[in-house]
C-alpha cells in the first residue's frame, strides 16, 4: 500500500468507515435490515430504552404501507431534533435530518411545503417537541401541514442526564427536581388537538400492535398527525421514580421492561374520547397509576398545502394587473436641460398622501423623465401626529446622500407639518400649501417664496377629497418646473387606483393652472 | 408551467425591500419563510405577493428561529429559499445559520439592519450588525457576507448571493440596511438572458450508485475547497445529514480528528476560493494618500465628501467593501505599505475598522468615522475625518 493509500485509509478509519466502494449497512442481524444503517449500529440508546420498540413499530408500519399501499419510502423523509430520540434519523435508512434542538417541525415545514411529494416525518422526543420546539408544535398543528409528528415521551430529558421537562408528572421526581416536581406536565393529545392537528393519537411503546395500526393511519392521514408513544427511559427516569424501585440498576434491560410493562398495565384504552380527558394519571408520589390511550381525534380538513394552493388563482389575476399596468407605459423623452440637485420636502398628516405624492414625484423624475431620484419617508414617532414627512431628491447627477440637507422646495398640507419643516427650507426656496390647511403665522419667513392654493378644496369640488395631494403636485409642477408635465401625469396614471385615474388627472390640471396663473404674476 | 410566468423585468421606481424581493425571484427563489419586522417586513410582503404568482411557496412562520429552519428545509427539497429579517430576527435566526453552514445547505439571510442592541431602533439605519455576521453563530466557520448600497444594488446582490450559495454550497448574508431597504430609486431588471444565474452541482436519482454516494465528498483531485455535490431528498440517495460533527457519509463522528475535517472543509471551500468570492469597488488607490475604506448606505455617502476633499487637493482613494466578509485581508494589508492612512466610515462604533486595522498592522494609521445606529453619517464628519487623515500622512 503506497503512503497515500495508508494516509487515506487511515483517515477513512477516523472518518468511521472503511469501505467507500462497497455497501456495509447491510448486517443480516435484524429483520428489517434494509431500512436501518446497520453500518452505524448499536446504537448509543441504553438497555431497556423504549425507542427501539418505537423505531420497530414506525419501520414495520412503513413497511406495510410499502407493500399495502405502494409507497415509494425513496420518497420518504425523516427530520429530528436532538435528543435520544432525536437519534432515531441517523439509524434509518431514509432520507433522513437530524436537526437542532426543537426545530425539525420548522425543518419538516420546508421540506414538505417546498416538495409536497414528500413524506414527512419528524420523530422526536418530549423535550424537543414540546419544550424547547413547542412554539412550532402549536403553529404547524393549527396549520394543518400535512406532516406526522411522533413524539416519544419517556417523562424527562433523558439524553443530559434526566432533568425535569415539560412532560414529567406532577411529583415525579428528575434530577432537577429531587423534592418532586412542583409543576404540571403538558397533555400532549389535548395540546395538538387544541392547536388544530386533525389527527391525534397515544400508546405506550409496548401496545405495539395498536401502535402500528395508529401509525400507520397517521403516515397515510393528509393533514397534521399526531402520534406520543409513552416509552421508558430505564436509566434515568427509572432511577428517580416508584416505577423503577426496587429493580436492580445493573440490570437496566429488566429494568426498562419492568416499567414498560408498568406502563402498558396502566393503559386504559379509550378510543375516541375528547382528547382533554386523555390523562397520565399519577398518585402522590408522582407513579404513574393510569395512561389514556387510543386514537383521539381523526378529522378530515383541507391541509397546508390545498390552503396554499387555492389562492393560486387570485394571485394570478394580481400579477395580470400588475403586468398590465407596466405594458401600458408610455415611453416619454428625457428631460431638457441638467437639474441640479433639488431637495424636496413634502409634509401633512395622515392619510394625505404625502408619501405617495412623494413617490409619483420620484416616479415621474426617474421613469418617466430619465432622471436621478431617490425617495425616502420618515418612519416611527416623527412621522406620527400632525407631521408625516416624506422627501424626494432629484439630480441629472447620481445621488450620494439620499438625505435632505438643504431643502429648495416644500409642499405642507398640515399646519403640524409646516411648523415643523418650514425651518429647513433654503432661504430662497419655494414653500407650496394649502392655504385652508395652514394658516400663515405673522411672523412667517420673508426670504422664501410662499405659494398657497386650496387643494382640498379643488379636490373636493371635482369629488373626490383625497386628491388633494394631486392638486399639490399640478400646483408644483406648474411652479417648480423641475419635472414635465407629461412626465407627472404619466406618474399618476400609474400610480392612482384605476378608477380614479380621470378624476385624478382633473384635478392635478386644476392645480397646475393655478400655478401657471401665480408664475405670471 | 412556463419559466417565464410572472416574470417581471424593465425600469421600475422601486423599493429596496422589494427590489430585494424580486432580484430573488430572477435568481430562482421559489421558497420563502419569513417573520414581520421592521424593516425588513416589506421584503416578506412582497415575496408573500409575488411567489404564488410564479409558482413558489410563502410562508410565514411562528418566529425567526422557525424562519431559518424553514428556508434548510426546502433548500434539501431542492428548491432555492430565502428568509429576511432584522437586528433581534437575526440573534434568533444565529443558531439555525449554524446548522445551515454545517449541514452546507445553500440559501440566502438579508438582514436588513437597523440600530440596536435589543430592539433599538426599528425604523431607523444601522450597521451594527457587521460582526454579528461573522461571528455570531457558534464555532468555528467562513461566511460570506454582502454589503449593497442602493435599491439597484440591493437587487444586483441578492441575485449574486444566490450565486454564491449555489455554488459554494453555503447559506450567503446579504447585509443591508434600513435606509437601502426603505428608499426608493429607480432599479431596472434585465431580460433574463442578460443575468448569469448558477445553480448547486447536484447528483439526480441513477447518477450514482447510492452506496458509492457521499454526500460531503472530498475532491477526487486533491483540491482544497472542493464543494460536493447535493443530492435533494427523495431521489433514492437515503442520505443522512446532521449538526453534529460529520464524516464524508453525513455520519456523526464524535472525535477531534473528525471536527478538524469537518470544520477546514467548511472554512477551506470560502478561503481557497477568494478571488471568485470577494468584490471590491475601487477608485484612484494608485498614490493615494488616504484611502476610505467603506461598505453599503455609508460608502455611498462618503462619496461626496471624497470628492469635496478631492477637490481640496488630497490625494483620496475608495476601496469599497462589496463584499464584507470573507474580509479582503490582503487587499488591505498591502495598501497599508503604501498608503497614509484609512479612513473608514460606518454606522457602528467601530466593528469593520477594527478589521481594517487589524490588516493595517501598524503600516498605516487608520481613522474610524463612527456613531450608533440611528441616522446615516454626517458627510461633514467624514469630510473632516478625511482631512485629519491626510494631515497625520502629511506630517510623516
Amino acid at each position: 500500500m503506497s503512503a497515500e493509500a495508508m494516509e487515506r485509509s487511515e483517515r477513512l478509519r477516523i472518518m468511521n468507515y472503511d469501505t467507500p466502494a462497497e455497501s456495509d449497512w447491510e448486517t443480516g442481524l435484524h429483520p428489517m435490515d434494509d431500512l436501518l444503517r446497520g453500518e452505524r449500529l448499536p446504537h448509543i440508546w441504553c438497555q431497556g430504552c423504549g425507542l427501539g420498540t418505537a423505531l420497530t413499530s414506525f419501520i414495520s408500519s412503513l413497511k406495510w404501507l410499502e407493500k399495502n399501499q405502494g409507497w415509494d419510502l425513496d420518497k420518504v423523509a425523516v427530520v429530528s431534533g436532538i435528543g435520544c430520540t432525536g437519534r432515531i434519523a441517523g439509524y434509518l435508512r431514509l432520507d433522513s435530518f437530524h436537526t437542532t434542538h426543537g426545530r425539525a417541525i420548522p425543518f419538516a415545514t420546508g421540506l414538505k411545503i417546498a416538495n409536497p411529494e414528500l413524506k414527512v416525518i419528524v420523530i422526536s422526543g418530549d423535550g424537543d417537541i414540546a419544550g424547547i420546539g413547542g412554539n412550532h408544535l402549536i403553529h404547524a398543528a393549527r396549520r394543518n401541514l400535512g406532516i406526522t409528528v411522533i413524539c416519544v415521551n419517556n417523562f424527562n430529558y433523558g439524553m443530559t442526564g434526566g432533568q425535569v421537562g415539560p412532560t414529567t408528572p406532577h411529583e415525579a421526581r428528575a434530577v432537577t427536581a429531587q423534592y418532586g416536581n412542583y409543576e404540571f406536565p403538558f397533555n400532549l393529545p389535548y395540546l395538538a388537538a387544541a392547536s388544530g392537528a386533525s389527527f391525534v393519537a397515544r400508546w405506550t411503546v409496548l401496545h405495539a400492535r395498536q401502535l402500528d395500526w395508529t401509525l400507520r393511519k397517521a403516515l397515510i392521514h393528509s393533514g397534521f398527525s399526531f402520534v406520543e408513544i409513552i416509552a421508558p427511559c430505564s436509566t434515568a427516569y427509572a432511577r428517580w421514580n416508584p416505577e423503577g424501585k426496587g429493580l436492580d440498576p445493573e440490570n437496566l434491560r429488566r429494568r426498562g421492561l419492568e416499567v414498560m410493562k408498568h406502563y402498558q398495565k396502566v393503559g386504559k384504552t379509550e378510543q375516541g374520547i375528547h382528547p382533554k380527558d386523555a390523562h397520565v394519571k399519577v398518585n402522590s408520589s408522582g407513579e404513574v397509576i393510569e395512561i389514556v390511550e387510543g386514537e383521539f381525534l381523526d378529522e378530515t380538513r383541507p391541509d397546508f398545502k390545498e390552503a396554499i394552493d387555492q389562492r393560486a388563482t387570485t394571485a394570478e389575476k394580481f400579477w395580470l394587473s400588475e403586468k398590465n399596468a407596466l405594458d401600458k407605459r408610455k415611453k416619454l423623452p428625457p428631460k431638457k436641460g441638467k437639474v441640479p440637485r433639488t431637495e424636496i420636502q413634502l409634509g401633512g398628516f395622515g392619510g394625505q398622501g404625502i408619501m405617495s405624492a412623494a413617490k409619483i414625484i420620484g416616479m415621474a423624475a426617474s421613469i418617466y423623465n430619465n432622471l436621478e431620484a431617490c425617495f425616502t419617508q420618515s418612519y416611527g414617532p416623527e412621522a406620527r401626529g400632525g407631521a408625516a414627512g416624506s422627501q424626494v431628491v432629484i439630480s441629472s447627477t447620481p445621488i450620494h446622500h439620499p438625505h435632505l440637507t438643504q431643502p429648495t422646495s416644500m409642499i405642507m398640507m398640515s399646519q403640524g407639518a409646516y411648523e415643523k419643516y418650514v425651518a429647513d427650507l433654503s432661504p430662497g426656496g419655494v414653500l407650496l400649501i394649502d392655504d385652508e390647511l395652514v394658516d400663515l403665522p405673522a411672523e412667517h419667513r420673508e426670504d422664501i417664496k410662499t405659494f398657497g392654493i386650496p387643494a382640498t378644496k379643488i379636490a373636493q369640488d371635482a369629488g373626490n377629497n383625497r386628491a388633494a395631494n394631486t392638486a399639490m403636485l399640478g400646483f408644483w409642477t406648474a411652479v417648480e418646473g423641475i419635472v414635465d408635465k407629461e412626465a407627472m401625469q404619466e406618474s399618476i396614471a400609474e400610480s392612482v387606483p384605476p378608477k380614479t385615474v380621470s378624476i385624478n388627472l382633473d384635478v392635478f390640471e386644476s392645480g397646475y393652472k393655478r400655478g401657471l396663473d401665480l408664475v405670471k404674476k | 408551467m412556463s419559466k417565464e410566468k410572472g416574470r417581471l423585468t424593465g425600469e421600475h421606481f422601486m423599493l429596496g425591500d422589494h427590489a430585494c424581493a424580486e432580484g430573488a425571484i430572477l435568481a430562482g427563489c421559489r421558497f420563502f419563510a419569513g417573520y414581520p419586522i421592521t424593516p425588513a417586513t416589506e421584503i416578506a410582503e412582497r415575496m408573500s405577493v409575488r411567489l404564488p404568482q410564479v409558482d413558489g411557496k410563502y410562508v410565514q412562520m411562528e418566529d425567526e428561529l422557525a424562519s431559518m429552519n424553514a428556508i434548510l428545509g426546502a433548500s434539501w427539497a431542492g428548491v432555492k429559499s430565502m428568509t429576511a429579517t432584522s437586528g433581534p430576527g437575526f440573534s434568533l435566526m444565529m443558531e439555525n445559520l449554524g446548522l445551515g453552514i454545517m449541514l452546507e445547505t445553500p440559501c440566502v439571510l438579508v438582514n436588513v439592519q437597523r440600530g440596536g442592541p435589543s430592539t433599538g431602533l426599528p425604523t431607523l439605519v444601522g450597521q451594527q450588525d457587521m460582526m454579528q455576521a461573522k461571528w455570531g453563530s457558534h464555532g468555528d466557520y467562513e461566511i460570506i457576507a454582502l454589503s449593497p448600497g442602493s435599491p439597484q444594488e440591493l437587487f444586483d446582490l441578492t441575485i449574486r448571493a444566490f450565486n454564491l450559495s449555489e455554488k459554494y454550497r453555503t447559506p450567503v448574508l446579504v447585509m443591508t440596511d434600513a435606509e437601502v431597504g426603505h428608499m426608493t430609486e429607480k432599479v431596472v431588471i434585465p431580460p433574463p438572458e442578460e443575468i448569469e444565474i448558477l445553480n448547486r452541482p447536484q447528483i439526480y436519482k441513477g447518477d450514482v450508485e447510492p452506496d458509492h454516494f457521499r454526500i460531503y465528498r472530498e475532491s477526487p483531485d486533491g483540491d482544497p475547497g472542493y464543494v460536493s455535490p447535493m443530492v435533494k431528498a427523495g431521489e433514492g440517495y437515503r442520505i443522512h445529514v446532521t449538526g453534529l460533527t460529520h464524516d464524508e457519509r453525513g455520519y456523526p463522528a464524535m472525535n477531534a480528528e473528525a471536527n478538524e475535517w469537518n470544520v477546514s472543509r467548511l472554512m477551506e471551500k470560502i478561503t481557497a476560493n477568494l478571488d471568485d468570492i470577494i468584490e471590491l469597488e475601487t477608485d484612484k488607490l494608485r498614490n493615494a494618500e488616504v484611502v476610505v475604506v467603506s461598505y453599503g448606505i455609508s460608502a455611498r455617502t462618503s462619496l461626496w465628501p471624497i470628492e469635496q476633499a478631492r477637490k481640496e487637493g488630497i490625494k483620496v482613494g475608495y476601496l469599497r467593501l462589496i463584499t464584507v466578509w470573507p474580509f479582503p485581508e490582503d487587499t488591505i494589508s498591502k495598501l497599508a505599505t503604501k498608503v497614509g492612512a484609512f479612513v473608514v466610515p460606518e454606522i457602528n462604533m467601530g466593528q469593520i475598522t477594527r478589521e481594517v486595522e487589524r490588516c493595517a498592522a501598524g503600516n498605516a494609521q487608520v481613522f474610524g468615522v463612527h456613531k450608533p445606529g440611528g441616522d446615516i453619517l454626517d458627510p461633514g464628519d467624514v469630510l473632516d475625518t478625511i482631512r485629519k487623515a491626510a494631515a497625520v500622512t502629511q506630517k510623516n
